[in-house]
């Protein structure tokens, strides 16, 4: 029942957070330099001047502010998020077809990450001044310090051109389309490179957590109680330890959502993968601007639903944690 | 009170606890302090015993020098087309040319220039933003600390790289532009940093001396909580200058470059359509912003160590 209560309270603040941002969107599309027509048309739109004459009565544009404040909002609650005059479509749909993809690419990598960065965590953590920990410490510092898309660019060239075994672009093989199983392996087969680039910064990032947590999980006392059992280390380590070391993982990669959405941006655009990171690349090339602020919009969708999911999931792991406690 | 306002002291009242605790009474009764060093001074002996972080600190260093003095060294304009494009690397260019036949090594030396400015005036900005957000909410507490933190909370549901190129988008590529996004965009985490020391620092028995004594508030947050408060958030402005290199690098790949103005992220950008064809114009860029970034990350983690003293064992 707290639990419930809780959510809701989650619910009515995620709300508040999303009016917040569409009134962020607005205040953007009248500060930006220009007419106002101009970014809600998308400046390479080539929108005549009827289309023009009918945006500016849509949204009022000759009304005050304030009311053309509440005909945007009233358009975006009935899902009107406006029209991509350059794809030639309403922007909901356009982002409907490419949010699979996204999601495919970054629930891929975040499983990639979270658990080959645990295990390279936990195996570092058990001799902490160890030659493999040193490696561990200088591989996710190199992880950390390259940027995304230069790695990706370097894979590119390495699977393109020198030892060509993995697909570089697209999501599926378009000259020999596959049916069932057969595509669906395709499409993981596309999924490889894609995934793992953007894998990389956050492996990174998750063995340095898990190495410095496993650190001091394993130096606190009911590892020792554990260990003066009898236990075996194996049941020590990943039953009793890692349980522990793990919660403050699930807090970061909830908090790093949204940076894992920044970079698959960069990352399908490297490969061409076909979701909402190569929209947002044809928006900005096209002065897009309608998609554009719906993609920033759908983004913090994202992001607030990641956080809820990890506040749950926190919740699951650590029972020590109630609603209210916090 | 003069030592406890100096920065870094809470380093030393640290380590006053563990070692020199009673010592400090006693010094009162004229017992020898020259022993005494400045906590700026130990921190920076500290960082000194880090490998990692010296190097990281004589690579930026080296890279900031090579900015500087590199076009008095190497008379090359990187705008100017010298040659045929995609010229592979040799004795005319060193390192190749890119897609309209220009020097890469002279695009890598003035495009530095553009890229560290950038990386280091967003991170100021970022710094200053997140400093005086969250020392405000943290130090008032009360209605001021609920409306800062729903507002870092909201700019915490954006996704920061995306948030900046829908700002560059609409406000247009300018490095200036460019710029202020990056640093508009990553503040909250130095708000929420700093929120929390001035949360811890308002209770202690210093902050409150110094209140009784008739202190203000402007006089307490800038004179007095803040100079404790100096070392994360000095670690944090290291990182966050390799954050918004990484930013500018990302905004140039997607074309939102400053067309006007070399930059490392412009390099990759312009050249990474042919990447088959001239592998030079794009990897070395990329392993420039590397080395950058990699170069703050070790000096940010050497800071951190010899101003966390809890942290050294790691």
């Amino acid at each position: 029942m707290t639990l419930l209560v809780h959510l809701f309270g989650k619910l009515a603040n995620a709300a508040a957070l999303l009016l917040a941002v569409l009134v962020l969107n607005f205040c953007l599309i009248h500060t930006a330099p220009g007419d106002p027509v101009q970014v809600i048309a998308g400046e390479m739109g080539g929108a005549s001047a009827e289309v023009i004459a009918s945006l500016r009565a849509k949204y009022g544009l000759d009304h005050s502010l304030i009311e053309q404040l509440f005909t945007y909002l009233h358009n975006v609650l009935r899902g009107d998020f406006g029209y991509s005059y350059y794809f030639n479509q309403p922007v909901l749909g356009l982002i409907a077809q490419r949010l699979p993809a996204t999601l495919y690419l970054a629930l891929a990598s975040v499983v990639m990450a979270v658990v080959i960065g645990t295990l390279l965590g936990v195996a570092s953590a058990r001799r902490p001044n160890g030659l493999f920990s040193h490696a561990v410490t200088v591989v996710s510092l190199a992880g950390y310090a390259a940027p995304v898309f230069w790695t990706g660019l370097l894979l590119l060239l390495l699977f393109g051109s020198v030892w060509p075994i993995l697909p570089v672009n697209g999501m599926s093989d378009v000259v020999h389309p596959k049916q069932g199983i057969a595509h669906l392996l395709d499409v993981l087969k596309h999924l490889i490179l894609p995934s793992a680039t953007l894998a990389m910064v956050f492996v990174a990032q998750y063995s340095r957590l898990a190495r410095v947590n496993m650190i001091d999980v394993l130096s606190a006392d009911y590892v020792r109680t554990a260990r003066a059992k009898g236990l075996p280390e194996s049941v020590v380590i990943f039953k009793h330890a890692l349980r522990n070391a793990l919660i403050p993982i699930v807090t970061v990669v909830g908090l790093q959502f949204g940076n894992l959405f920044a970079g698959a941006v960069l990352v399908e655009t490297v490969y061409s993968w076909p979701g909402m990171g190569r929209l947002v690349y044809d928006s900005i090339l096209r002065r897009d601007y309608p998609t554009l602020m719906a993609v920033l919009f759908f983004s913090a969708v994202l992001v607030i639903a990641a956080n809820i999911i990890t506040d749950l999931v926190y919740r699951l792991i650590d029972p020590r944690i109630r609603a209210g406690a916090r | 009170m003069s030592t406890l306002e100096s920065p870094l002291a809470v380093a030393e009242s640290e380590n006053a606890k563990s070692a020199a605790g009673p010592s400090r009474s006693a010094s009162v009764a004229e017992l020898p302090v020259a022993k005494a060093v400045s906590p700026t001074r130990a921190a920076l002996r500290q960082f000194g015993k880090s490998p990692s972080g010296v190097a990281g600190a004589i690579l930026l260093v080296l890279l900031v020098a090579a900015t500087i003095f590199g076009p008095f060294i190497y008379h090359v304009d990187p705008l100017e087309i010298v040659g045929m494009p995609f010229a592979p690397p040799d004795a005319d260019a060193l390192l190749g040319t890119d897609y309209l036949g220009r020097d890469v090594l002279s695009g890598l030396i003035h495009g530095g220039r553009a890229t560290l400015t950038v990386g280091a005036v967003a991170a100021l900005i970022t710094i200053v933003i997140g400093v005086s957000v969250g020392a405000l909410a943290g130090f008032f507490g009360g209605w001021m600390d609920s409306l800062l933190v729903k507002i870092t909370e909201f700019f915490q549901v954006l996704p920061p790289l995306l948030f900046a190129m829908v700002l560059v988008t609409l406000f247009g590529a300018k490095l200036s532009t460019i710029t202020l996004a990056i640093g508009v965009v990553s503040w909250p985490s130095a708000a929420r940093l700093t929120r929390a020391e001035f949360m811890r620092l308002r209770d202690l028995d210093f902050i409150k001396a110094s209140r009784a004594a008739g202190a203000g508030s402007w006089h307490l947050i800038l004179r007095v909580a803040l100079p404790n408060a100096l070392p994360p958030i000095i670690v944090s402005a290291t990182l966050a200058i390799g954050v918004a290199i990484l930013f500018e690098g990302g905004l140039s790949f997607l074309g939102l470059g400053d067309p006007n103005t070399m930059s490392w992220g412009l390099m990759i950008g312009q050249n990474r359509n042919y990447v088959l064809d001239a592998w030079w114009a794009v990897t070395f860029p990329g392993a420039a912003i590397f080395l950058a970034v990699l170069a703050v990350s070790l000096v940010g983690d050497g800071i951190n160590d010899a101003v966390n003293p809890r942290l050294r064992r790691r």
